[in-house]
């Protein structure tokens, strides 16, 4: 059985973040301190090679999310991912080091 | 400064998986502290709750002056908390998830884990541990020195990774290098200030409520 209480605020913290995320982004793009132009990297391409260019790269694989179009369902998708398989990979690696010990 | 699949060459990729998964290996044999201690266990969620903040972070874009944006991307930042060789297992784990929705490529994940983790996350860690150093000189706190380490910890390591990154489009024949690593760099001089300072309020608001979580405290600010 999860003790939840053990994990009480790990849990207030991240559902936290994720209110904090959605509140920026529906306000954010409004008043205009969130933007959607291209990054550093993209604006570098799309001056040099042009957006088509950009766009037309040849990928191994569809991205398995991508599908996801609403930014708010993929940003709360997102976090709770990145973190279960971060706390997965740590708590593995602290079994197999203490077994090691 | 996700890299896509298909902009790099294969030998420019493969070589940058090599050494991004060799720094993991050896990262995970170097990372003993952060589990030494019988009660470690209960700093894993907190990771996890670290991990939440940067890709939250990571997810939204500030605009920059001349029609750019940039966001967070948090590798001194984890790296400072967690400690250099952590900091790249979590960048690389954020990236996988990133790739997911299609924000840098899968077979460039190496490429983007060398830049954002290795560069960003290691790199700027011992530039944050330099800067302290030469700190120690003044009488400022520990707070006030880690939290202004930190900002500008995390400015250079940001263009730094972006230099690279420049390097490494040059190499490929995606974009010129004379002309890749100058751009590079003149928008991450603009995007990273952002970094900076994001970094450093998360750094200064830890070190006040909760300074056990950061982990490199000892190796950071020790000995003084």
């Amino acid at each position: 059985m999860v003790d939840f209480k053990r994990y009480k605020w790990p849990l207030i913290s991240i559902g936290i973040i994720i209110c904090v995320l959605i509140l920026i982004m529906s306000i954010g793009y409004t008043i205009g301190i969130l933007s959607e132009d291209p990054d550093g990297l993209e604006k570098v391409l799309i001056t040099f090679r042009g957006e088509s260019w950009l766009e037309g790269l040849v990928s191994p694989w569809i991205p398995i999310l991508s599908w996801i179009d609403n930014d708010y369902i993929a940003g709360i998708i997102g976090i709770l991912l990145s973190t279960t398989i971060i706390v997965s990979v740590f708590y593995l690696f602290s079994k197999i080091k203490k077994k090691n010990r | 400064m996700h890299i896509p699949d298909g902009l790099l060459d294969p030998i420019t990729t493969i070589i940058l998986w090599i050494v991004s998964i060799t720094i993991m290996v050896i990262g995970y044999f170097r990372m003993g502290k952060l589990f030494e201690t019988e009660d470690a266990e209960k700093l894993i969620p907190y990771i996890g709750v670290l991990a939440a903040a940067i890709f939250g972070f990571q997810f939204v874009n500030y605009p920059v002056p001349g029609g750019t944006s940039g966001h967070l991307v948090g590798g001194t930042l984890v790296a400072v908390i967690l400690g250099p060789w952590a900091s790249v297992i979590v960048l690389f784990l954020i990236l996988i998830v990133q790739s997911f929705f299609g924000d840098g490529g899968i077979t460039a994940l190496g490429a983007n884990t060398f830049n954002m983790g290795i560069i960003g996350g290691m790199v700027g860690f011992y530039l944050v541990k330099l800067i302290i150093k030469a700190l120690n000189k003044t009488k400022m706190s520990k707070r006030i020195k880690l939290t202004i380490a930190t900002a500008i910890g995390a400015y250079i390591s940001i263009v730094l990774a972006a230099i690279i990154c420049g390097i490494e489009l040059g190499i490929s024949g995606a974009v010129p290098l004379a002309i890749a690593i100058p751009a590079m760099a003149y928008w991450h001089l603009l995007i990273g200030i952002g970094e900076g300072i994001i970094s450093a309020l998360i750094i200064f608001y830890i070190y006040k409520t909760k300074p056990e979580f950061i982990t490199t405290e000892t190796t950071l600010l020790g000995g003084e």
